[in-house]
């Protein structure tokens, strides 16, 4: 059997790079994706947990933060749309009308 | 195949529980097709307050008669879920009012913008029923994303489509933290229920990993009270919002954000601290730097606001600063504080809003500026935004100062009346410190309210639902003020309901 370690430092990974481009990255649909790499490591988690332990919530758990993901996902995108339409730009960087 | 009929029974009757919030889930779920059919915004909103009322008067009778219940150990509705369910929807209702007649969120998708407010105040009673940190994520989750879609809904509006996007990434980050505490809780103590990580954490002690957990969980949860280093988005989504949605945002989504950090940290620390004094006086040193430092850095930085709606965000930072105590003193009294803070700020915070969404409906202008020489133009709204602001401030027979008293008391003495402990003195001390500070700002207002000369002196008209919604909110603050008795009975029950979780 694969130890436990394994995943979990995976996962890690998964999350400070998740981390990483939500800081870092300049476009919007990036650093959305960024995100999603940090639910994902959240995930993983959950069900390494799941199954070493025998625990089964851990996996109940992930199908509930798949279905949120899916909603911020969508929700995300439409509002970069829309303020590509406004603006022309998902640039962050960019968005500085609100300041102070 | 033999159903046992008897558990499908035992199924409807612990949904009675949930029942308040069922009935604001159905009434979300009609809004598109109302407006779809009468094509009239007053229409949905009317069906939307009747949902409410209806909602509000079932929660109030099953608050009244004390009842609880549980439902499968994921809900419980006890005297605490059943005054904060009241909160939240005494504040959908006044968003409610006055996005029933704004110019900025009747021009268009208005069915949609009445679902979605329903929904994310069912998702807040969500939050005030859960007992486990499955319900308590899904809970904050239906508050968030609906909450993007209706800061977004202004959507030609450059400064809202702008605000909408750091409100999707902030909101997006912090989910992500606190799902990756979550699972690092849920790996640790093999379960989701809050009371099973307690005597986890109880008997294990910290380690590394749980010491990871907490601080993803308090960042992740941090962003929605918007706790100071955490808080960058809050002004830019309430200066970019619809008035209506910054009134729902700072003092709805807010204190569901308390609401989580009292389901989870303060149930947390409080079981801890009943066997094991010694051990939770880190994280109370923590909470109680957190507390200091948002209360300083919201009240500095809106001295230099020009903005109201802007100010008005940087005082939130500042009082969920003062909410902040309860966690650092971790007492009932101090509960009851703080639940008393939560209700008198909904009062005062929605009331100054409502007078903002007046004054840009009419056309006037959200700046220092354009609020010069009002008290001739409007003499009624002028002196409702004064007490208001003068509640803020904590001025004495208004709500707020009776709230402060509540709280900051409660980091001085155990009970009202009990011993005088030293421990926290110096956080009460910060806290009447930046309320002197905070009076500054509140007044500079006040002056270009009642000294300056504006440019014009004409008068103009308010729409009749908004007044109401300021009325009712004027009554709330000199109710809470004046009459604190019933208002205090209930909290310090809510208080005492949480306790009672605890073995």
């Amino acid at each position: 059997m694969i130890p436990i370690e394994f995943f979990l430092m995976f996962a890690a990974i998964l999350f400070v790079i998740g981390i990483y481009g939500i800081m870092t990255k300049n476009n919007a649909i990036v650093v959305l994706m960024c995100i999603e790499m940090v639910l994902n490591a959240a995930n993983i988690n959950l069900v390494t947990f799941a199954a070493y332990n025998g625990a089964i919530m851990g996996q109940v758990f992930v199908l509930f933060t798949v279905a949120v993901a899916a909603c911020e996902v969508a929700v995300g995108i439409a509002i970069m749309l829309n303020v590509y339409k406004v603006k022309k730009t998902t640039v962050i960087d960019d968005l500085t009308e609100l300041r102070w | 195949m033999n159903i046992d009929v008897s558990s499908i029974m035992d199924v409807f009757d612990s949904i009675a529980p949930v029942l308040p919030i069922l009935i604001l889930i159905i009434g979300a779920l009609f809004m598109p097709a109302i407006q779809m059919i009468f094509k009239r915004g007053k229409v949905t909103a009317a069906t939307a307050l009747v949902v409410v009322i209806i909602s509000a008067a079932l929660n109030a009778h099953m608050l009244y008669h004390g009842q609880t219940g549980e439902f499968s150990s994921l809900f419980v509705y006890d005297a605490f879920s059943g005054l904060l369910i009241l909160l939240f929807q005494a504040v959908v209702f006044i968003a409610i009012l006055v996005a029933s007649v704004s110019r900025e969120t009747t021009a268009r998708h208005v069915g949609a913008f009445y679902a979605l407010l329903l929904v994310a105040t069912s998702g807040m009673c969500f939050v005030a029923t859960a007992t486990d940190l499955l319900t308590i994520f899904v809970g904050v989750e239906m508050v968030s994303i609906p909450s993007y879609a209706m800061v977004a809904l202004k959507r030609h509006d450059s400064r809202a489509s702008e605000a909408a996007v750091k409100y999707v990434i902030i909101g997006g980050l912090s989910s992500g933290l606190t799902v990756y505490g979550i699972s690092m809780l849920f790996g640790l103590s093999g379960t989701t229920n809050i009371l099973g990580i307690a005597s986890y954490v109880e008997g294990a002690g910290y380690s590394a990993a749980l010491i990871i957990a907490l601080a993803t969980m308090i960042a992740g949860y941090g962003f929605k009270i918007a706790l100071v280093p955490f808080h960058s988005w809050a002004p830019d989504v309430y200066e970019g919002a619809a008035t209506p949605v910054s009134i729902f945002l700072s003092t709805g989504s807010k204190k569901m954000g308390i609401v989580v950090f009292i389901k989870i940290f303060f149930v947390l620390f409080v079981f801890i601290q009943s066997t094991k004094a010694g051990m939770t006086e880190g994280m109370q040193y923590v909470f109680a730097i957190l507390a200091a430092v948002t209360m300083t850095v919201g009240n500095v930085v809106a001295i230099a606001q020009t903005n109201v709606k802007r100010m008005l965000a940087y005082s939130s930072i500042a009082q969920a600063g003062y909410m902040m105590i309860a966690f650092a003193v971790l007492s009932q009294w101090a509960l009851t504080g703080t639940i008393y803070y939560m209700f008198a700020h909904v009062f005062m915070k929605g009331g100054a809003f409502v007078i903002v969404a007046i004054l840009i409906h009419a056309g006037i202008g959200e700046t220092l500026k354009d609020y010069r020489g009002l008290a001739k133009r409007a003499p009624l709204l002028s002196a409702l935004m004064l007490i208001f602001l003068f509640s803020l401030a904590g001025i004495p027979p208004l709500g707020g100062f009776t709230a402060k008293f509540f709280l900051f008391s409660s980091a001085i003495v155990t009970d009202l009346g009990g011993a005088v402990t030293a421990q926290w003195m110096w956080l009460a001390f910060v806290a009447i410190i930046n309320s002197a500070i905070s009076l500054y700002y509140y007044a500079r207002v006040i002056k270009a309210m009642y000294v300056e000369k504006g440019e014009t002196e004409e008068k103009f008209k308010v729409p009749v639902p908004m007044m109401v919604a300021a009325i009712l909110c004027v009554l709330g603050v000199i109710l809470m003020g004046v009459y604190p008795g019933p208002f205090l009975h209930y909290c310090s029950e809510a208080a005492a309901a949480i306790m009672s979780l605890l073995p």
